[in-house]
């Protein structure tokens, strides 16, 4: 397999009247043909600042590109030109938004917002290009294509809207599709949908894709690589079983155990431990007494304390450290670099550090 | 069972739009027992939001009664619904909206106290402070105001206000919706102490069903205005019988790639249909995949066809 995307140590800062946000941070990945990587994090995490860069959307200023590389199906992204990234856009790599809405224009039918994309693209006849339209939301699976060629946006659902972006998407059968967040503002049954609907289109059409998210569940469905990010860099990559299975960097955990586990009833379960539990955004324990939390049968969620790191000054040593509950000196003075936990499964943390004492594993 | 506090019988909630009557809530019974936790989930639009401000007073009901701890209130009469208001509070969805952006902390949570004429001055502030510390935040943090504050440190401020004036109900309208995975799981800690220490009842409303089933006793299922099934948590979630719950739970996905590769998923077509003038019978027999004739002549109503399994299906029981 060859690789279309290859990112390396891409930085991306944001300059503001506060100084500069360091959103990305030295990010490292790559996409093979027909493979889908899913980049996990919570908001402000630069999952979304790095999507927009590979098709440089971000305006420039106040975005800037410290340095790094990005190589997108032979193209140079980050010495292209404007025109020159017009022309990759649409072609070689295609975006999905969060919200359908706003990405389509609500003056113009959607049949002729596709038609537009097609000839924009591609020479064809106007002819061609109606049937191409129909073709198109018919691959979406949008019922009555004919019909619904001739109605806006907002005549369509969400769940259609976002469909209707997904056709605009596939027109030139890209080799890239990024979706940033392309379920989160739709509700459960209408995901269920789409993410049956981009499995499909992706086995129709090979197209490589890069799952945008904060929902682990949605990961678990689609992907077949993950990159956890945290505080502008990527903390763990590996394949999607490593990650859910044997995640090896304490922040992939601690997002794992924080979610409840839908499968398990309602009943008490012992052994866990009760110093990750304490909650409080400023670290200390509220008054609460800690031991009730099995009164009802119930097993108490593992949260994290604190909050994410600010980038606009942002720690010197591993950006997790604040919040991590096996912190050590070394986490705050230096960056992890990456260790190699097992085939294509990487991790940035001091714990895999040979001269570091095993404790009872990470997990 | 424990005891009832919140007895609802029939309560409607219809709204007067262009082209018809919106029937966001219809003819729904339900009761909640003093302690418990009582989820309600449901996609958009399905009314389970328009409900718990029903049961909050803020709009008052169509038609129906209300039963607060065997008493009927009137939620109309303006005085009654102030004297309830001290019993019954809200946590908002969004922490941006819902705080006064220029009302300090100290403030906005005092507010309540002053209009229910809770406590002398001096007292008021010790209880500020107490209440601070209850959900997780400092003193000094009640002479800042909502925008100097986090997304879960500002919902943390929300129930430190709808705490001050020591109600019984809380209902809890998507509480964590807002927040971020890490902090989500804070909040939903917090707010089972809480419960634990003040003997709390919750109406939970939330999309999540994962996290509603975690924290629920009982759950119900809403659709298009209706509550469709009704068990205890454990139940519902592993005895699901009415079709929209099972098409709804299948559908979440599960943060475990073994089991969603081996889930069998039930794929609902189309959308949920708008709730204006909603054609007789049952509201999914458009997108149910099990309809048969007589869904789209009678509405099913909601009978219990197990102990405390409630459901509204021609096909249950």
């Amino acid at each position: 397999m060859s690789k279309i995307l290859d990112v390396k140590d891409l930085h991306v800062s944001f300059d503001t009247y506060a100084g500069e946000v360091k959103a990305v941070r030295g990010v490292s990945f790559y996409l093979e043909q027909g493979e889908v990587l899913a980049i996990v994090g919570e908001s402000g995490c630069g999952k979304s600042v790095t999507a927009q860069t590979l098709m440089r959307l971000n305006p420039e200023p106040p975005a800037r590109i410290p340095y790094g590389e990005i190589n997108l199906c032979g193209h140079d992204i980050i010495a292209a030109t404007e025109k020159e990234m017009q022309a990759i856009r649409g072609k070689d790599a295609a975006m999905i938004f969060q919200d359908p809405m706003t990405c389509l224009n609500p003056t113009m039918p959607v049949g002729k917002q596709l038609a537009e994309a097609i000839r924009r693209h591609q020479n064809v006849s106007s002819k061609e290009t109606a049937k191409k339209v129909v073709e198109l939301l018919e691959l979406v699976k949008i019922p009555n294509p004919g019909q619904r060629a001739r109605q806006y946006p907002h005549e369509y659902s969400g769940g259609m809207r976002q469909r209707a972006m997904i056709a605009m998407a596939v027109i030139c059968n890209p080799k890239l599709l990024i979706a940033d967040e392309p379920t989160t503002a739709l509700d459960v049954t209408i995901q269920a949908q789409i993410m049956d609907l981009l499995a499909d289109v992706k086995e129709k059409t090979g197209t490589a894709i890069i799952l945008i998210t904060h929902d682990l569940g949605v990961v678990a469905g689609l992907a077949n690589r993950v990159a956890v990010m945290y505080g502008g860099r990527i903390v763990e990559t590996a394949d999607v079983d490593d990650i859910f299975y044997r995640s090896a960097h304490p922040y992939t955990t601690a997002l794992l155990n924080s979610l409840p586990n839908p499968e398990t009833d309602r009943k008490p379960k012992a052994g866990r431990d009760p110093e990750i539990d304490r909650d409080t955004e400023s670290g200390q324990d509220s008054e609460i007494d800690r031991d009730t939390g099995t009164d009802r049968g119930i097993e108490r969620l593992v949260s994290i304390p604190g909050s994410p790191p600010d980038l606009l000054a942002p720690p010197v040593g591993c950006p997790f450290a604040s919040r991590c509950n096996k912190t050590m000196q070394i986490c705050r003075e230096k960056m992890p670099p990456y260790f190699t936990v097992g085939a294509g499964h990487q991790s940035a943390c001091w714990l895999l550090h040979s001269d570091c004492p095993k404790t009872d594993s990470v997990n | 069972m424990a005891e009832r506090l919140l007895h609802t019988e029939e309560i409607d909630k219809y709204f007067k739009v262009a082209g018809g009557m919106l029937k966001a809530v219809n003819h729904i019974s339900i009761d909640i027992y003093k302690g418990e936790t009582f989820g309600l989930v449901g996609e958009s639009g399905c009314g389970k939001s328009t409900l718990g401000r029903v049961l909050m007073g803020i709009y008052p009901p169509t038609g129906g009664i209300i039963t607060y701890n065997g008493e009927t209130v009137n939620l109309r009469n303006a005085k009654t619904r102030r004297k309830y208001a001290k019993k019954a509070q809200i946590i908002f969805q969004d922490p941006y909206a819902s705080l006064d952006p220029r009302m300090t902390v100290g403030h906005i949570i005092s507010e309540g106290m002053e209009i229910h004429d809770m406590y002398d001055k001096h007292r008021r502030t010790e209880r500020i402070v107490e209440l601070l510390e209850l959900v997780g935040l400092n003193k000094e943090h009640a002479n800042r105001f909502p925008h100097e504050f986090s997304g879960g440190q500002r919902q943390r401020i929300g129930i430190a206000r709808a705490l001050a004036v020591e109600p019984e109900f809380i209902v809890c309208d998507e509480p964590i919706s807002a927040l971020d995975v890490s902090i989500q799981s804070q909040i939903v800690n917090l707010l089972y102490d809480l419960q634990q220490k003040f003997n709390l009842t919750y109406l939970f409303i939330a999309h999540d069903l994962n996290i509603v089933k975690y924290i629920s006793d009982r759950v119900g299922v809403m659709y298009l205005g209706n509550i469709v099934e009704l068990a205890s948590s454990d139940n519902l979630y592993g005895n699901t019988l009415h079709p929209y719950s099972q098409a709804l739970l299948s559908s979440v996905p599960v943060p475990d790639p073994k089991r969603e590769a081996q889930k069998k998923r039930i794929i609902l077509t189309g959308d949920v249909p708008s709730p204006i003038n909603t054609p007789p019978g049952c509201n999914f027999a458009g997108r149910c995949p099990k309809v048969y004739d007589l869904c789209h002549e009678q509405a099913p109503v909601l009978k219990e066809v197990q102990p405390h399994h409630f459901v509204a299906c021609h096909l249950a029981g």
